[in-house]
């Protein structure tokens, strides 16, 4: 099988200019695939091509304070810190906290790719671009995981 | 013949060889200046250019103290560098910056004296750009807490930093070249600088309270957060932080004790990152070492050499000349003019290639004054002594003039634009610039009062 053949269809984008506010609020609300609500990343598109991916990782490291990254002070965070760490990024745009090198797959990619960007790269998520560089559709590691299954399933059927 | 009356003695003629060497320094310095090219590498093509040219040969640029590298200065650095890098993962900064916190019992005014002076104190230690990369995260984190405009604390804190680190030989690498050039040791900074620095810092203290005082209160429930932060689970590895403290105590004796026990104060430093690197027990010590700041360390060896170019074909004589015709061979006037250009010019451009360049220059003055006095005498005249101490305190306090007078400020700047709060050129000239001005107001008066009135 290949990318194609387990993409799921895009339904909705983001736009660099998009808020976080909103964007979370439209992730929160976007329906993949048959009965699922909700992504936990999205593909911001500019003039229709792609400029990068939000995923909830970004978002959090948006909302983390830079000085929390340089060294290990987890320990002396407080209650409601998160919570109003978030309300102080709400207004920034997604082209700010988006991640811009994004790791596609071309339509014909075979799922071992695939399966090998996500591992090698810790990702949850693989937008599909067809031949002309647009996106067509997303591989998430759950479809991944069906093929794995499906694999499976078919060697005990032998 | 020492290497300082070979100097005296060096022919000076403006040939070839004078301007193209000249040619290469002015080229460097504007280079470093402009920042269209890093630093580093300029000093280490116009360095190799010096070589290649046969301004200086190879053998000079590594192995003659007065022309090349100054190594006791490479290795003091890289030394303290690796000794730091072995104790940050302890969580020790982190640990001592979240007592000062609690110490300050969460009132920002407190908060920033405590930290203003934990920065000094630190820094007259350690290197400035560590001391601030390691408690301006806290800060940042505390003022948040406090929901305080975290600002005027990173800001102190830069300032601090570079005023501590003027107390001490080790405390800023203008210092540290001054020492070993002019060979001074430890406990002669001590006696002569660090009481200005005492009477430097209550002043800022003061300043700071004067300006920012009334300006930040605070919501009791906010303190309660500081409060409640326990310091010792910063505290992630005790072991090798029981270790780190024993070794430091050792260098920091080495140091106290080096004059008189004959050792280069490199050599103490030395010995204390082997110990660490031993008791540590690593056996990978690749990304200790990687973390030394290797562009420094090279900026460093590739401006030893630029300098030692432009010593030996005679252009800083030629200076030297020049500034004792200004002053008349008043060393009264002579240092004090030292001592603010220093300032001045430290407060734009890395004073690191200043003091390289001053150093040398300084000595070429006294050669000429007291031409037959060498080694140890000469440097160590008592007239020439102030020359030094106001080099010192000029060079390192200057750099607190604006955001790009000393790494501190770059690295403070830099964190809290990341941190979402650009602090622009000029609001950080507007703390800097009169803290500099006051800093060496102050040490204008403790230079005459100390060697020119009472002259002790």
């Amino acid at each position: 099988m290949k990318a194609k053949d387990v993409m799921e269809p895009i339904t909705e984008t983001l736009s660099p200019e998009t808020t976080l506010k909103e964007a979370v609020n439209r992730m929160k609300v976007a329906r993949r695939g048959e009965g699922w609500t909700g992504v936990k990343g999205m593909i911001v598109l500019d003039d229709g091509k792609l400029a990068g991916i939000v995923s909830i990782k970004d978002i959090l490291r948006a909302i983390i304070p830079s000085y929390m990254r340089l060294t290990e002070l987890g320990e002396f965070t407080w209650d409601g810190m998160l919570e109003e760490m978030t309300k102080k990024v709400a207004g920034k745009k997604v082209g700010e906290v988006m991640t811009r090198d994004v790791i596609t797959v071309s339509e014909d990619a075979p799922l071992m790719e695939c399966a090998d960007l996500m591992v090698k790269h810790g990702l949850q998520r693989l937008p599909v671009l067809d031949k002309d560089k647009r996106v067509v559709g997303m591989v998430y590691i759950r479809d991944l995981y069906q093929a794995i299954v499906q694999a499976l399933l078919d060697k005990e059927g032998e | 013949m020492t290497n300082e009356a070979a100097a005296a003695s060096q022919p000076f003629v403006m040939n070839a060889s004078f301007w193209t060497a000249t040619v290469i320094f002015l080229l460097a310095y504007a280079l470093i200046v402009s920042e269209k090219v890093h630093k580093t590498v300029v000093a280490l093509f116009g360095a190799a250019l010096m070589l290649v040219l046969k301004i200086l040969e190879q053998k000079e640029a590594f192995h003659v103290e007065e022309f090349g590298v100054d190594w006791n200065v490479i290795f003091l650095l890289i030394s303290m560098m690796v000794i730091i890098n072995l104790m940050k993962p302890t969580g020790f900064f982190e640990y001592i910056a979240i007592k000062s916190a609690k110490l300050g019992k969460g009132e920002p005014m407190r908060i920033m004296t405590i930290f203003a002076l934990v920065t000094a104190v630190l820094s007259a230690l350690l290197d400035n750009v560590t001391t601030v990369l390691l408690l301006a995260p806290v800060t940042l984190l505390i003022a948040d807490a406090l929901e305080v405009d975290p600002v005027p604390f990173l800001i102190a804190e830069a300032l601090a930093s570079n005023i501590g680190g003027t107390a001490t030989l080790i405390g800023d690498p203008p210092n540290i070249m001054i020492a070993s050039k002019a060979k001074l040791d430890f406990i002669s900074f001590i006696y002569n600088l660090t009481p200005a620095i005492i009477v430097i810092m209550a002043a800022f203290l003061f300043v700071l309270k004067l300006i920012f005082g009334k300006r930040l209160r605070v919501k009791p429930e906010l303190r309660q957060r500081i409060l409640e932060m326990d310091e010792r689970e910063a505290i992630k590895d005790p072991l090798m932080l029981k270790k780190s403290l024993f070794v430091l105590a050792i260098v920091i004796t080495g140091f106290v004790l080096h004059g008189m026990l004959g050792y280069e104060p490199a050599t103490v430093a030395l010995f204390g990152a082997g110990l660490l690197l031993l008791l540590s027990g690593t056996h990978e010590p690749h990304h200790v070492l990687a973390e030394v700041e290797w562009p420094t360390i090279f900026f460093f060896m590739g401006l030893f050499i630029i300098i030692g170019g432009v010593v030996k074909v005679g252009l800083i004589k030629w200076m030297s000349i020049e500034v004792l015709a200004l002053t008349h061979g008043n060393m009264f006037a002579t240092s004090m003019l030292i001592m603010w250009f220093s300032a001045f010019a430290s407060a734009f451009v890395d004073n690191i290639p200043y003091v390289a360049t001053m150093n040398p220059l300084i000595i070429d003055m006294a050669n000429q004054i007291w031409p037959h006095l060498q080694g140890i005498k000469l440097l160590h005249n008592p007239e020439l002594m102030p020359l030094w101490w106001s080099l010192a305190l000029g060079a390192c306090l200057g750099g607190n003039g604006t955001a790009i007078g000393a790494s501190a400020n770059v690295i403070v700047v830099g964190l809290a634009e990341r941190a979402g709060r650009k602090i622009t050129f000029i609001r950080f000239m507007a703390y800097g610039m009169p803290v500099m001005i006051l800093t060496v107001l102050l040490s204008t008066v403790y230079v005459w009062l100390r060697y020119y009135v009472l002259k002790i």
